[in-house]
């Protein structure tokens, strides 16, 4: 009875299985961490580290918890949110913070609605937002690159209160103080080719939503209309890491290619909205977590016509 | 008119001190009507209705009523009567004139007529805006504008989690947070995203 | 004497308005920052209920049933204003702190249910003591998501804290962590009653 197995569509395979997503994801990711150790220090690799151990423990102990397979931790997902939520992190946030948010991120993030493919919000920025609002003054304490002369916490480029001027190049390459995994901006870049070349990613959503921010700064963000500073905003903070990792997340946008434009776009606005008229610095994570929350109803009303079933 | 105030309270009415996410508002029809969309969209609407003619209600109780003659303690007893007593003749007008619209908002109203939403924007104007202002037309608007996008805020947080909790249907959560406690967490996740609104200044 | 008793443990764990009617919920997550406010709210959450069932039960009898939630109105809106009166000349701390929550008592939906579906059916005695047990039951819950929002948010139980070089989470205190608390509680509490 072996050779018949009764399974939902499609019934061609691919090679490209849920893991080896994954783990092209993570290996595109690489570089940006890399970046991130270089600048900042061993104290980045020790918050990867701690955030990858932590999240992959969390998903095995509820997967036991559960009756369920724990090899299930194989396949790459949990890893994935670690190193995201890795990222996301300051370099030299006591040890705990990545511990409970790695176990937030994966437990309320993930494993409590069902395990991969089942959750609304994106598991690393649930616990990014968890450990924001928990201990702002933790996730808000930088550090600058390793070659600086003063090693003492600084000042991110959006942070609103210190007006350090950076060049474009120190933006790009990541020479100023942020999260582990934001700043490097070249590397995120390679990182985003490989994905966008192995047709992990499409255009869509990175195109949309950095498109609008681009726009809505340019426009909006400086003294007078279109006058603002959008390279600047194109580089600073968490835009690139976000558009192109975060907000691409397969389980938590939107199926079709115009709900991802509408989805790309709703979090432009938000993240322009935020940074230009908020009170908190960076506003690429509460987007994304905005239009997920949004998802289910794009989804719905950008449903592709089923061939052969009329209008209504 | 300082439209810029307007503007703030709205934004905050909706988005910054959301009703549902943010003050608790609300709750009880959010976690009850919340499972598909079309009775969400409804239940919002009905919702915004009510709000928005209790907020004009109540202003024109506490302003011509209550203050003049310093009887504002008897404001929660008023209220909550005069509310309750209009949700009823809404009611009973709409079923008289449109059992068609009656039987799509029919039971939506009977549940609002103590719901904490409703009431509570009407306190929520008198402590804000009515115990200080002496303009009547000032405090006029600002009620009206705070109930109307009250509603707003309470309906867009509703489609949000309609259209969450029929995706939520097909997934696989364990059977203990299945429902209510997973509708919670939902709630709990949006309510950090928006947060992500505060300090809004325009 | 053991059947009203039966009644008032009813109202603790079997049909608790928290955790198994889901009663109550928009007071119980906004006053339930700090063991204080819970414990105050449920007193007074506690009174209103008792004084209104004692007296729907008293006059069940001679409402006409046409208009009987007016009447109930009437009746627990009277009790929440005495309650919101002494509160602002005996507690005036309690009383800002819990805020607008305090008039909102009138359309807690537990005190209209209870008056609806128990007080106006059975008698003053009976109604006393179920008015008692819902009482304390959502006061013991107000007490036990206060107590756990404390704690992990403020690192202190009654104001005392608890341990120390603790880092307090403040999303417990916020918004969110209300939320997330109480989904998690009667997830907990859910998965108990099936283990049973």
């Amino acid at each position: 009875m072996n050779n018949l197995t009764v399974s939902p569509a499609p019934h061609i395979k691919s090679g490209l299985t849920t893991q080896r997503i994954m783990w092209i994801v993570i290996l595109a990711l690489l570089p940006a961490g890399l970046a991130g150790v270089y600048i900042f220090g061993i104290c980045s690799l020790k918050v990867i580290f701690i955030s990858i151990i932590s999240c992959i423990l969390s998903e095995a102990i509820f997967l036991k918890f559960r009756q369920r397979d724990t090899r299930i931790i194989l396949d790459g997902s949990a890893i994935l949110t670690g190193l995201i939520l890795a990222y996301n992190l300051p370099p030299e946030v006591p040890f705990w913070i990545p511990v409970v948010g790695g176990a937030v991120s994966i437990i309320i993030g993930k494993q409590l609605f069902g395990g991969l493919g089942h959750n609304i919000f994106n598991p690393a920025l649930v616990g990014r937002a968890f450990l924001q609002i928990s201990w702002p003054v933790y996730m808000t304490t930088w550090k600058n690159p390793r070659w600086a002369l003063d090693a003492v916490s600084s000042a991110t480029p959006l942070a609103k209160e210190k007006a350090v001027n950076f060049s474009y190049i120190d933006l790009f390459l990541g020479n100023h103080g942020g999260c582990i995994g934001e700043v490097c901006i070249l590397m995120l870049l390679i990182g985003a080719l490989i994905l966008i070349f192995t047709n992990i990613i499409s255009f869509h959503i990175p195109a949309s939503f950095i498109g609008t921010v681009v726009v809505l700064t340019w426009i909006f963000g400086g003294d007078g209309f279109f006058k603002g500073d959008f390279v600047f905003h194109l580089l600073a903070g968490g835009l690139v890491l976000g558009a192109f990792f975060m907000a691409t997340d397969y389980v938590t946008c939107p199926l079709t290619n115009k709900g991802k434009l509408i989805f790309g776009i709703g979090c432009g606005i938000l993240t322009s909205l935020i940074r230009l008229k908020g009170s908190y610095p960076e506003g690429v994570s509460y987007a994304i977590l905005f239009m997920n929350a949004m998802v289910p109803l794009i989804d719905r009303y950008t449903k592709t016509r089923i061939y052969g079933i009329s209008k209504t | 008119m300082e439209y810029n105030q307007l503007l703030m309270i709205a934004i905050s009415v909706i988005f910054i001190n959301n009703f549902i996410l943010s003050k608790f508002l609300g709750l009880c029809p959010f976690i009850g009507v919340s499972k598909s969309t079309r009775p969400a969209l409804y239940m919002g609407l009905a919702v915004t209705f009510v709000m928005t003619a209790s907020s004009i209600i109540t202003w024109g109780i506490y302003s011509f009523l209550l203050k003049p003659f310093h009887i504002e303690y008897l404001r929660t007893l008023s209220f909550i009567l005069v509310i309750a007593s209009f949700v009823q003749l809404i009611e009973m007008f709409i079923q008289k004139f449109s059992p068609a619209l009656y039987k799509i908002f029919g039971i939506y109203l009977a549940l609002i007529t103590t719901n904490c939403a409703v009431f509570g924007v009407a306190v929520l104007n008198s402590e804000m805006f009515l115990k200080v202002q002496d303009s009547f037309v000032k405090s006029f608007i600002f009620c009206l504008t705070q109930g109307f996008c009250a509603g707003v805020g309470f309906t867009i947080v509703l489609l949000f989690m309609s259209g969450i909790r029929e995706r939520l249907e097909f997934c696989d959560i364990p059977r203990p947070m299945k429902d209510m406690p997973i509708a919670f967490i939902v709630a709990s996740l949006m309510s950090m995203a928006f947060m992500g609104f505060s300090g809004f200044r325009f | 004497m053991k059947k009203l008793f039966k009644e008032f443990l009813k109202g603790i764990f079997r049909e608790n308005p928290t955790f198994a009617l889901a009663l109550g919920l928009c007071q119980t997550l906004a006053v339930s920052t700090s063991i204080v406010n819970g414990f105050g709210m449920g007193v007074a959450a506690t009174f209103v209920i008792l004084g209104s069932n004692i007296i729907v039960s008293a006059i069940r009898n001679f409402i006409p049933s046409k208009i009987r939630i007016p009447c109930f109105i009437v009746i627990i809106a009277t009790f929440v204003t005495i309650v919101e009166l002494v509160m602002k000349a005996y507690f005036p701390l309690l009383s800002k702190a819990l805020g607008i929550f305090v008039p909102l008592i009138v359309v807690n939906c537990i005190v209209m249910a209870r008056a609806e579906a128990f007080a106006s059916k059975h008698t003053v005695v009976k109604s006393i003591f179920d008015g008692l047990g819902m009482g304390a039951g959502f006061t013991l819950a107000l007490v036990l998501i206060s107590g756990i929002r404390e704690a992990f948010g403020n690192g202190t139980l009654l104001g005392l804290v608890i341990v120390r070089n603790f880092e307090p989470a403040l999303l417990f205190i916020l918004a969110p962590g209300a939320l997330l608390v109480i989904g998690i509680l009667i997830g907990i509490v859910n998965l108990l009653s099936q283990r049973r």
